[in-house]
């Protein structure tokens, strides 16, 4: 669950889930699925960047995404900042893996709960790489989660 | 082999008498054998020899994902359980596919299947994270219902663990225990939860943070597209007024809600309607639940569904512009039907369905009976399908006037219903004991002749405008209940449609549906149609549909994606996304046609299945009139047989494969075994 008192926070542009009366979120996976094969070409739970939750008895689903903090807390911490974690002229921060050493301060100070940012947990210690949404910047198409996703209920903020 | 695309690699030998676990490489199995069913046969053939009942240690339990699974390749979510079913009759080697999140995330842990052998000696269940298989104690979990189990499993190790487990009527053997995963999804034909329950395995809990490669990115995205027709179109919450399918819909007081619901991991589908705050059998608070087209008939059953056309061919002979699968028009997804076609007419032309008076619409009550069969664990179909319209038709006809279940036997009270499916999922009494061996087994016991045969004199058809003759047991073949067979109690479909489904039912061991709902062309009806018995095209299009059930349990995908009957080398694209594997279509279809030949070696080797076997055991349903009237006479239904065997490459007389047969789709080392086994049809001079 999100914590209410960050409710006065600030955000960029970001990755939300229409109310269910607009349309249900059908469970899919999609969103995750499309998500890690455009980044990384492989599926799997450790590389989402977009997160669902599913209700195992209720069967309902909630989106979880990263909201872009106009503060980019994550950003800040990050040890390897500029390098790792970086901010694009669009406020967008996203991650360069190459110089990422997975040393997870990037999750620890996302004030979300789940947190937004993922880690591939590697049993290789190079591989081991933080993962966070970066509304696709560099696809022509934008966000493949909002693209694939079969119910449209993620879309894009307006702000 | 270098890297298997698509697969992960493993397979896990699972012994629960000793408590080891050894590894088996994918790569014994696959190609040749594509995954799902087929690896799954292959292992049975390999390792399970005559002999073995259901509830022996001996049995094994094999469960594999496809190579599409967990690849983002949509419906390939769906993965597949085989061992010998102990609700069969006899016991046989049977599958069920079930949906959800468990298969992909087995994947992800780094594992494409497993096989459970041997029996634990305490309740025990097994958690898996990434590679490792722990056993553990299952004491605290015993006796808990379905979705207790799940929550209590997900406090233990994390909401991000997917389990399968099996209720109080697994653990009780329930001959109709289903295995449940998230949402509901249950592999419930078969009875593989009691088969669970006999090895004294609760649940199995799963967690991985590994990754699966597709061959072919842009494939799958393509896939994705291509697939999802309608596509894109959202999907909000709907408020419902009548609940039921079109022609058979009752009016719900206050309405009710409803939403879509994908079924497995990469779903495209997202058809099954997903019921927002129900009454619940077991709580004072709202529910939700999934419901899937069995659950419809626990609401009300005064009508059957009729599908109207021509004949009732609506849905299973198709056009181009209109190729529809049936059951997908449960879930109100479809596009309306495309009226330019030119078939239109008789393709939809509606039809009413006929009077059965079962049990008349009650909302609450029907949502307590779909609550009870996902709480306990059991194959809603077996209860909602057979035990009660026997119960209906039997206490109207008086047959139950000496039987004391302890109530008054009242299919229309929800205490009733409440009371009848504790005291089977317990065993109590001799009743509850006798009941939870199955309908078929339990039937044979009180007397078939006066229990199974008595006609019930409440079925009229609208169609002829005639009281019809039907049965109190819907039994169909192999211990199973008719399903969706045009019989004029549960879908009006016509002769050409019911005569090719109950061909599919004939060479199986189990319900064949829903994953091999039978399909054709619209073409090939029209020159089915007028003596369905005596053309090739039946056979020819039940073989299609069986290679079609075959890959879609293998590649894996789903049958409401599957077969598209005017997309026919789907599946084949699949799989070459998945693998990078180039497969043709002609390939896939002799990749099905050993996956099945291999299941026949198996029934013929380990259950001395015979032709004669097959034609006594599903010649008697076709022998009640459908809501035109119509049967199969036996001449005619043994030139259906006969074109069907020739069409196959197996022998008339016996129904047993060729050499030639096995040969040609490179299952020598079968065709030696059966020789020895002396079952080999002689070569005629």
């Amino acid at each position: 669950m999100e914590d209410n008192t960050i409710t006065a926070r600030t955000y960029g542009r970001h990755i939300v889930q229409v109310p269910s009366d607009v349309s249900f979120c059908a469970g899919c996976n999609a969103c995750e699925i499309v998500c890690t094969l455009a980044h990384d070409g492989v599926v799997g739970p450790c590389y989402n960047r977009i997160f669902m939750e599913k209700g195992t008895h209720s069967m309902v689903t909630v989106i979880h995404s990263c909201q872009h903090c106009s503060d980019h807390p994550c950003y800040e911490a990050c040890a390897r900042k500029d390098h790792a974690m970086c901010l694009d002229e669009n406020g967008v921060v996203y991650i360069n893996e190459e110089n990422c050493i997975g040393c997870k301060r990037c999750i620890k100070a996302c004030v979300f709960d789940p947190p937004r940012i993922n880690y591939v947990k590697s049993t290789d210690k190079s591989k081991r790489k933080a993962k966070k949404c970066d509304l696709c910047r560099t696809r022509p198409e934008g966000p493949a989660c909002v693209q694939y996703c079969q119910v449209s209920c993620l879309s894009l903020s307006d702000k | 082999m270098d890297k298997l695309y698509g697969y992960v690699g493993k397979i896990a030998r699972i012994n629960l008498t000793d408590g080891t676990v050894s590894i088996i490489p994918t790569s014994n199995y696959v190609p040749k054998y594509i995954g799902g069913r087929s690896v799954c046969n292959k292992i049975f053939w390999d390792e399970v020899k005559p002999g073995t009942n259901a509830f022996d240690p001996e049995n094994k339990v094999i469960y594999m994902t496809g190579p599409t699974t967990a690849t983002g390749i949509p419906t390939g979510g769906r993965t597949v359980f085989t061992s010998i079913s102990p609700n069969s009759l006899p016991e046989q080697y049977a599958w069920s596919g079930i949906g959800g999140w468990f298969g992909a995330e087995m994947k992800f842990a780094g594992f494409d299947g497993f096989i459970l052998e041997g029996k634990a000696a305490e309740p025990t269940y097994l958690y898996i994270e990434d590679g490792e298989i722990k056993f553990l104690s299952a004491r605290n979990l015993w006796g808990k219902l379905v979705h207790a189990t799940q929550r209590r499993l997900e406090e233990i190790h994390g909401q991000d663990v997917k389990s399968i487990v099996i209720g109080p009527a697994g653990e009780n053997l329930m001959r109709n225990a289903s295995v449940t995963t998230s949402n509901d999804n249950v592999a419930a034909k078969a009875g593989l939860g009691a088969v669970f329950g006999s090895k004294n395995l609760k649940a199995i809990t799963v967690r991985g943070t590994g990754t699966v490669v597709p061959a072919d990115i842009n494939k799958v995205l393509e896939l994705r597209k291509k697939m999802s027709h309608p596509p894109m179109i959202q999907r909000p919450i709907i408020q419902e007024t009548h609940h039921g399918v079109p022609g058979a819909q009752s009016e719900v007081s206050g309405g009710w809600q409803r939403a879509q619901v994908a079924c497995s991991y990469g779903c495209n589908q997202h058809c099954m309607c997903l019921m927002l705050d129900m009454k619940s059998a077991f709580k004072e608070e709202k529910v939700n639940h999934v419901e899937k087209c069995v659950s419809i008939f626990a609401f009300g059953f005064s009508q059957d569904v009729p599908y109207g056309g021509p004949g009732g061919v609506g849905g299973v002979f198709q056009t181009e512009q209109n190729h529809y699968p049936a059951c997908k028009m449960l879930s109100r997804e479809v596009d309306p039907p495309d009226t330019s076609d030119p078939y239109f007419e008789l393709e939809f032309a509606p039809g009413p369905g006929d009077i059965l008076d079962f049990w008349k619409h009650d909302f609450d009550k029907g949502n307590v009976i779909n609550d009870l069969c996902n709480e306990y664990g059991i194959d809603k179909w077996d209860v909602i399908i057979w035990l009660l319209p026997w119960l209906s038709m039997g206490k109207k006809e008086g047959v139950f006037a000496d039987i004391d279940f302890g109530m008054e036997i009242d299919v229309e009270s929800e205490k009733f219903v409440r009371y009848l499916i504790d005291m089977i999922v317990y065993r109590k009494g001799y009743y509850g004991n006798l009941l939870a061996e199955g309908m078929a087994r339990a039937i044979r016991v009180l007397g078939k002749e006066k229990f199974g045969d008595t006609i019930y004199h409440g079925r009229y058809s609208r169609m002829i405008d005639k009281q019809l003759d039907l049965p109190i047991s819907l039994e169909t073949a192999w211990g199973h209940s008719v399903h969706w067979q045009g019989r004029g109690f549960e879908a009006s479909i016509a002769k050409p449609a019911w005569v090719a489904t109950n061909l599919h039912q004939m060479t199986a061991t189990r319900d064949t549906q829903t994953i091999q709902h039978h399909h054709d062309t619209f073409e090939n009806y029209l020159q089915l149609k007028d003596d369905p018995c005596r053309s090739v095209l039946t056979a020819r299009g039940v073989i299609m549909g069986e290679h079609k059930a075959e890959m879609k349990d293998s590649v894996t995908c789903c049958d409401w994606q599957s077969p598209d009957l005017f997309w026919t080398d789907m599946e084949a694209q699949m799989f070459t996304a998945a693998t990078g594997i180039p497969m043709s279509e002609e390939e896939m279809n002799l990749a099905a046609e050993r996956s099945r030949n291999l299941f026949r070696a198996i029934i013929i080797r380990n259950y001395e299945r015979t032709r004669e076997l097959e034609v006594n055991a599903i010649f008697p349903i076709m022998q009640y009139p459908d809501p035109w009237g119509e049967t199969v006479t036996w001449d005619e239904w043994n030139d259906l047989v006969d074109l069907y065997y020739a069409e196959r490459g197996w022998d008339k007389e016996t129904g047993w494969p060729t050499r030639e047969t096995y040969d040609r789709m490179g299952l020598k080392e079968v065709a030696d075994e059966m020789e020895l086994n002396g079952k080999m049809p002689l070569i005629k001079k």
